[in-house]
């Protein structure tokens, strides 16, 4: 009789043993193409780059927040996305409009 | 002797599904991104009620619900509990929702159900077996932690300017610094994209 409570006893303590920066990635350049699930993003090294979006990603542009259709074709991004796999989720997108410097 | 039998069947039933649960578990393995189970919230919601000794849920404020001492909150809360929690309370950063159990919503009713009394117990003494740990000692008159109930009652409502706002009072290494700035002059158009085009890791 004895075994047969220490049996679920020593299982059930087993469970509550078991009771007792992770992998964020920044791509930044130019946005080559978006849609209302995914930013493609060129970047320099000849690179493009597709970060999902969810209904949690924010959106901030040049006057503050926004959204995703906000975002166009050829703007400077930076996009902090988390890692899923090979899949990069998005969790802010900034974006703005700005030229580059003219050259001296 | 029938009732006895009956009990006696139940009883071997129960062990046959534990071990053949716990048996699955094991080989499995445990990760701490998977989300506690039912039996262990339950038990673990048990456990955590009976951890709040009787007068600590009658707890009030000392302080009066001013601006200033929002304010106070919310940089203190921006510094000390954004890491895990994030700025809104959601939990969604990469410890909080990497932890297990993970670090809740605290704009929902899980925690805004709880009284002030119980939120400042749990702030000053943590919760045992998961992430949060005590941050302060024995007592009721730490002014600092009724801040922080305050912003946490607080956190349903918080706007995207007050947000956007803490960012700037989040902790940051020298190098997110220098990365921060890499990015913003990138965005004003003030670099070229060849310098910072390249994926950063953390």
């Amino acid at each position: 009789m004895k075994k047969i409570l220490a049996i679920p006893a020593v299982i059930l303590l087993f469970a509550f043993l078991a009771f007792a920066h992770g992998n964020e990635e920044h791509v930044i350049g130019t946005v080559a193409s978006v849609s209302p699930n995914s930013i493609t993003v060129h970047t320099l090294k000849n690179e493009n780059k597709e970060v999902a979006i969810t209904g949690k990603t924010t959106f901030e542009g040049q006057n503050g927040p926004a959204k995703w259709e906000d975002v166009k074709v050829g703007d400077r991004v930076v996009i902090h996305a988390d890692k899923d796999g090979n899949k990069l989720i998005a969790h802010t997108v900034r974006f703005s409009t700005a030229q580059p410097a003219a050259a001296h | 002797m029938r009732k006895g039998k009956i009990i006696g069947i139940l009883i071997v039933v129960v062990v046959i599904a534990v071990a053949v649960y716990s048996i699955v578990v094991v080989r499995r393995g445990f990760s701490a991104r998977d989300n506690p189970s039912w039996l262990e919230s339950t038990m673990a919601g048990a456990a955590r009620s009976m951890a709040y000794p009787s007068s600590a849920k009658q707890m009030q404020s000392p302080l009066p619900a001013t601006n200033e001492n929002l304010m106070a909150g919310e940089a203190h809360w921006a510094d000390h509990c954004a890491l895990c929690h994030a700025n809104n309370g959601s939990g969604d950063t990469v410890i909080g929702k990497n932890l297990y159990p993970k670090a809740p919503d605290m704009r929902k009713s899980g925690t805004q159900n709880m009284t002030d009394g119980e939120l400042y117990y749990t702030i000053q003494n943590g919760v045992r077996l998961t992430g949060m740990p005590a941050w302060g000692s024995a007592g009721d008159d730490d002014e600092d932690t009724w801040k922080l109930v305050q912003f946490i009652r607080h956190l349903p409502e918080l706007t995207a300017e007050e947000e956007k706002h803490m960012e700037s009072l989040n902790p940051k290494t020298p190098e997110e610094i220098q990365e921060e700035r890499q990015e913003q002059e990138f965005l004003n158009g003030q670099s070229e994209p060849l310098k910072n085009s390249q994926p950063m890791k953390h």
